[in-house]
């Protein structure tokens, strides 16, 4: 499903789309979160055009198993490290329900995520409650959504 | 009346408990994947053998849910692993099965886009199981 040895196949000349800075040593959540997006962006040419273009480093931080990682997206390819680098373009921070809410919203009209069916708007309300904050949103709207598009497994 | 862990009557009291959930019903529509449960042996907890729960979930049906061995259920689509304790952990609360599988505590094999977007019909099957009364061999 997701390997953290990924790395190992890229130096052997196999393109592997994720990459994990912490190989073997890889959180749970740093797999989790880079398998979705490699089965995402392997089966949907959408996203794969979407995580192309990409050029972005991205924390996710879950607040109630305290974990995080970083998503160093560029040219087409992802590097996933356990916790929380500097120099972060854009940090979520939530609750595990609330990750796996957000990768649960739908993607409208224009690439826009959808914030105005169920899913939207739950996700919304939690960003409203202080549950769910973005760090960074200003000046990097486009790389939320693009993340976002990335992220989201919804149909 | 308690049933004893992960037993057959156990097994049949936890399809029960996921048909006659209207919120389960709902939110696994679409479902049509079989799910393993793993339960890893610890015989210092009076759970000597590993066992496997096989489940068959089928649009917001369990039409059958079986207690195997580790193999049948390591054969299943979808694959969920930990220890007798930490199951254990899941049907009592003290675990949230998401943050389980986040923190590495339980092992999930399958794929995983699918298994994100029917995260609350996952999270309302864990709730069925809190829901039946179980005898712990630990507890015994």
């Amino acid at each position: 499903m997701h390997d953290p040895r990924a790395g190992e196949l890229a130096r052997r000349g196999v393109t592997a789309p994720v990459e994990y800075a912490d190989g073997d040593d890889a959180s749970a959540f740093a797999q989790m979160l880079g398998g979705l997006i490699e089965a995402n962006v392997t089966s949907r040419p959408e996203k794969r055009r979407d995580f192309d273009r990409l050029r972005a480093r991205v924390g996710i931080f879950v607040t109630d198993i305290g974990e995080g990682v970083t998503l160093d997206f560029g040219d087409g390819h992802l590097v996933v490290r356990n916790g929380l680098q500097p120099a972060r373009d854009v940090t979520i921070r939530a609750d595990a329900d609330t990750v796996m809410q957000l990768s649960n919203v739908r993607i409208g009209f224009a690439g826009m995520p959808n914030y105005l069916d169920a899913t939207g708007r739950q996700v919304a309300g939690r960003m409203l409650k202080g549950q769910l904050r973005i760090q960074g949103l200003v000046g990097n709207l486009t790389t939320l959504n693009q993340v976002t598009r990335v992220f989201s497994v919804a149909e | 009346m308690a049933v004893a862990a992960f037993s057959p009557e156990w097994a049949l009291a936890f399809k029960d408990e996921i048909n006659k959930s209207p919120v389960y019903h709902d939110a696994a529509k679409g479902w049509k994947w079989t799910v393993g449960l793993v339960v890893e042996a610890e015989p210092d907890k009076k759970f000597p053998e590993p066992k496997g729960v096989v489940m068959d979930l089928y649009e917001g049906q369990a039409r059958d849910i079986r207690v195997g061995s580790a193999e049948d259920a390591q054969a299943c689509d979808f694959v969920i692993t930990g220890t007798y304790s930490r199951w254990k952990q899941v049907a009592t609360k003290e675990l949230d099965a998401t943050r389980g599988m986040l923190q590495g505590k339980l092992k999930l094999k399958g794929d995983l886009p699918t298994v994100v977007r029917y995260t609350k019909a996952s999270q309302e099957m864990t709730e069925c199981t809190t829901r039946v009364p179980v005898n712990w061999p630990d507890e015994a």
